[in-house]
């Protein structure tokens, strides 16, 4: 079996490499074009009016992409629209109802553990604080706890780190706090969002990635998940069903300003 | 490696042409799909040129691909992931099933990825004794089925509703039903206890990005996100093409890919996987290796003529619009590769004699070229193809093929050279004509080898006089 | 008085033996247009269905041919977008390791225009006062319309004939399966993808089905005529002379 030397080695040679035919040097981007420059300035300096047109595009294109897009805007609204989702959907398995949130600012703000729609309904928290203190929890028994709780919601709720208004796409990295099967393995997903998370098209987002020197340092992290819209499958004669392996619904909500 | 059967082209295509729920199915997809896309190329918003810039991204990705590899290892490293390089599909092979010894590997779920069809990885998996579920769902019914995809993004388009019902109820034990979200439903609970209690997550790579060191997956149904979430290790395999320089590159071909792939603006879930979870983080796989998979794609880069094909990003679009693929349907083809892009990727990697048929089997019409998001151009690398059969080529190891319609052409050579014989070959034929079965003035049987035209259709006959000759009448006629 | 421009007939060999009318119809266009029209007598053909089988020394021999006959021709006309492709396109891949041949098929290329391509963006004329009383539909041949990206000319040709109705049909710019010896090699997928193509044209209730290429026509007219079909084919130069039909 051939080493990684030998493969690229021969890659090289299929290339016809040679003091003839080096490689191209500007392969790789080391500095934000005057394009990218302007992207960057342009979300810095948008304005709470473009920020509120943003929400607006995405009301528009969640439908089409079977998003349920929900108007409230403020945290009590909100958490108050949460506890009906919570008390009037179904469980998808069993019975038992039960909810897995991420351990995130925003939806500690959201204060859903009071809800009296909650009912005795379990609120779980895929927190990171049990692995801080080493002595109580090791990482793997935290993940086995996480799985189990995330194996028996039927609603999961996350923030995301972006949101793209032109295709209603959610990007969420991992993060401590943040497991990514939240988002997943639930069958209804809920999403909550302040509008200053908002950027206008995946060109934006791509930019921010790559070049704010804040997004820079964190990275793409061991795993960037894009979501547009509820999981689907057309694998059935075409007939477009919702809910195939990934959550069935996605619920979304804007928080206006920065939701203090 | 997979065996192909791209001999049999004419006769699975004459059973599927015969198969009117294959067509109806056929028309279905490519009516709707087809026109989904060249609406999105219409409306992009940066314009037609995109897809030019876009290939330029991916030609420059293949022009440095040694760079690029390198890069993209070596940042997968600093991810805490595991590169391997595999030369053969043998070697492929070898490495995933050395990495489900070391795990203790007893069940695998697997996103849809070609390039594990082209080395036959769940043949080998299930040899050594694993349990392999394909989990997307078209791949899972065609797996419970025990059948061969039709297409590259919806492959058990051939498949009714009805005969899907009536494979669950034997297969799954769940009620008949012909219920496309109660069967849809019925995978998905199949499906999850799999994905719940699977120690290994295999997918494929549609786009790795050398300066982050990622990998993408995209899918609509989520299964790969379940797969390359919930499983301990996380294996990717990846064709050692599909990558590219950098985040904004990757950022105009993944949309070009979704719109060619389903007509979307960008699948529905998209994921950059760099390594395994952090030792902080509260899920995802403990271990990520990456398979880079070689398997005759440096031959393809060696040849000039045929590097162009290795900017694919199998996104299938040209199946959508190919006039060919809308009548045989997939499996004609004999391989994973199916349609336009299977016709010139097949012989290129099986052997370009054991798929004759897939690079003469087209009517080179040109919708596979203007469909591609990235304006491949497959019917220059079908005719660079038909010419290897044609003279043969050592360097591909091609016979020579067809020596009789070879001849037939090199005296039709002879006759047209000079107009002369040209008018004296004419008139025989315009004399033999008359003994052949007419009907309305027209032939309605021609003798072989040329009777494949009359099964179903007549031919005009030679014209008493050619144009040419009625010219020199006019010629010499004026004054 | 002002000297003609001249233009040389390149005649696509299933014209000049099965449809010969169809040239004739051509040179009166063209002579119609004020033009003085030329025809080289020695001409056969390109080469093409050599080449699409992947016969290219033969498809070489042919193209050499074609040289000799044409290159002292300022302006090359012909009735198939299918020949046209292939001498303004393949011919230079044919050449491509030779500097000096590719220069002088290049140049030749250049110089070569089907029908309406011609009339249209080298003449500038959209109207050439045709008439044609009946209902018409119009196949977009795969190489015209793809290869040489002409649609639009035939398009306003047409729909400036008077008294004709143009009828649009179901997948008009959708492949009628002929592809050379793929309609005979691979008879059974031909056969089927014309059968869509008859059909849309027969559904289309036109009389006519017309176009820039007696390749896909013969094809077609040939399915048609199996089906004893009153649907008749004719090149799109046989409308602008004018030539009703019964």
């Amino acid at each position: 079996m051939l080493g990684r030397t030998e493969f690229i080695q021969t890659i090289s040679k299929a290339l016809g490499r040679g003091a003839a035919n080096p490689a191209d040097t500007d392969i790789f981007t080391t500095s934000a074009s005057p394009d990218q420059e302007a992207v960057l300035a342009r979300i810095k300096t948008r304005s709470p009016a473009e920020r509120k047109q943003l929400r607006g595009i995405i009301e528009q294109v969640a439908g089409p992409l079977h998003i349920d897009f929900h108007p409230e805007d403020n945290l009590q609204d909100i958490a108050g629209s949460i506890g009906r989702l919570i008390r009037d959907k179904d469980p998808e398995w069993g019975t038992e109802k039960s909810v897995v949130r991420w351990d995130h600012p925003l939806l500690s703000r959201l204060n859903l553990e009071s809800l009296l729609e909650l009912d005795g309904v379990p609120l779980h928290t895929t927190d990171s604080e049990a692995i801080d203190n080493a002595t109580k929890v090791s990482a793997t028994e935290q993940q086995v706890t996480v799985r189990e709780k995330v194996e028996a919601s039927f609603i999961g709720i996350t923030s995301a780190d972006y949101l793209v208004a032109a295709t209603a796409t959610l990007a969420m990295r991992s993060r401590p706090g943040h497991a990514r099967s939240v988002s997943l393995v639930p069958a209804i997903h809920i999403v909550v969002v302040e509008e200053e998370k908002l950027l206008a098209n995946l060109e934006e987002l791509y930019t921010l990635l790559k070049w704010d020197p804040k997004e820079q340092a964190l990275g793409l992290t061991n795993c960037l998940s894009l979501v547009s819209g509820p999981s689907k499958t057309g694998d059935i004669e075409l007939i477009m069903v919702h809910g195939a392996h990934g959550p069935r619904e996605l619920h979304l909500f804007i928080v206006a300003g920065k939701g203090e | 490696m997979s065996e192909i059967t791209s001999a049999e082209y004419k006769k699975v295509a004459g059973h599927s042409i015969a198969d009117p729920v294959l067509q109806s199915a056929l028309e279905s997809l490519q009516s709707r799909l087809g026109p989904a896309t060249q609406n999105l190329y219409q409306n992009l918003p940066e314009g037609q040129e995109l897809r030019k810039t876009a290939h330029g991204y991916r030609r420059k990705a293949i022009d440095n691909l040694d760079i690029l590899l390198e890069t993209l290892a070596d940042n997968v490293h600093k991810n805490g992931g595991q590169v391997h390089f595999a030369a053969t599909d043998e070697d492929a092979v070898d490495i995933c099933l050395a990495i489900a010894r070391t795990h203790n590997v007893k069940k695998v779920v697997k996103g849809k990825s070609m390039v594990t069809e082209e080395i036959g990885l769940n043949h080998a998996l299930e040899e050594a004794g694993i349990d392999v579920a394909e989990t997307d769902l078209g791949e899972f019914i065609i797996q419970l089925a025990g059948e061969k995809p039709t297409h590259i993004v919806a492959p058990a388009i051939h498949k009714t509703r009805q005969q899907i019902g009536r494979l669950f109820s034997e297969k799954l034990g769940t009620p008949y039903t012909e219920d496309p979200p109660t069967l849809t439903f019925d995978a998905r609970k199949a499906l999850r206890q799999k994905f719940f209690t699977a120690d290994m997550g295999i997918s494929g790579c549609n786009l790795a990005c050398a300066e982050t060191g990622h990998i993408t997956t995209v899918s609509n149904e989520g299964n790969i996100r379940m797969s390359t979430t919930l499983p301990k290790v996380h294996v990717a395999f990846m064709g050692m093409e599909r990558i590219v320089a950098n985040l904004e590159e990757q950022q105009s071909l993944l949309r070009l890919m979704s719109m060619g792939a389903a007509g979307q603006q960008i699948g529905g879930y998209v994921s950059y996987i760099g390594g395994p979870a952090a030792e902080d983080h509260c899920d995802g796989p403990e271990a990520f290796h990456l398979i880079i998979v070689d398997n005759g794609r440096s031959k393809i880069l060696a040849d000039e003529e045929f590097r162009e094909m290795l900017c694919c990003i199998r996104c299938g679009a040209c199946l959508n619009v190919c006039p060919v693929y809308g009548k045989i349907g997939g499996h004609a083809y004999g391989s994973a590769y199916t349609g336009p892009v299977g016709a010139v990727v097949t012989p290129l990697l099986f052997g370009v004699n054991n798929a004759a048929d897939l690079c003469t089997g087209e009517t080179l019409c040109g919708a596979c070229r203007q469909a591609c998001p990235l304006e491949i151009n497959l019917p220059r690398m079908l005719l660079a193809l038909r010419a290897k059969l044609s003279e043969g080529d050592p360097k591909w190891e091609v016979q020579p093929k067809g020596k009789f319609e070879k001849l037939m052409f090199e005296a039709w050579q002879k006759i047209i050279q000079r107009r002369k014989v040209y008018n004296g070959f004419l008139k025989i034929g315009y004399v033999l004509q008359k003994i052949l079965p007419g009907q309305d003035g027209m032939i309605r049987r021609l003798p072989f080898p040329f009777n494949g035209w009359t099964n179903k259709r007549n031919l005009k006959p030679l014209a008493a006089k050619t144009f040419m000759q009625r010219w020199k009448d006019r010629a010499g006629g004026k004054p | 008085m002002q000297k003609k421009d001249k233009v040389t007939l390149f005649v696509q060999c299933i014209v000049d033996t099965m449809y010969p009318e169809v040239a004739e119809s051509m040179v009166d266009v063209l002579e119609g247009l004020g033009l003085d029209v030329d025809c080289p007598t020695e001409q056969t053909c390109c080469g093409q269905p050599a080449f699409n089988s992947g016969h290219q020394k033969v498809a070489r021999a042919a193209a050499e041919k074609f040289i000799t006959l044409f290159e002292n021709s300022q302006t090359i006309v012909s009735p198939s977008g299918s020949c046209v492709n292939m001498v303004r396109n393949h011919y230079q891949d044919l050449f491509k390791d030779e500097p000096a041949m590719l220069a002088r098929v290049k140049a030749i290329g250049e110089r070569t225009f089907e029908f309406t391509e011609y009339i249209v963006d080298v003449l500038g004329v959209e109207d050439v006062g045709a008439r044609f009383n009946g209902k018409v539909t119009y196949h977009a041949s795969c190489h015209l319309n793809r290869f040489l990206d002409i649609d639009r000319q035939p398009r306003a040709l047409l729909a400036n004939i008077s008294d004709m109705k143009l009828v649009e049909m179901k997948d008009a710019d959708k492949c009628c399966g002929f592809g050379g010896t793929f309609a005979v090699k691979y008879s059974e997928i031909s056969e089927a993808l014309v059968e869509d193509k008859v059909n849309n044209i027969i559904a289309s209730g036109a009389d006519v089905v017309a176009g820039c290429d007696m390749g896909c026509l013969m094809n077609i007219e040939g399915m048609l005529s199996r089906k004893k079909s009153p649907v008749k084919v004719m090149h799109i130069a046989q409308l602008l002379a004018g030539k009703s039909y019964e």
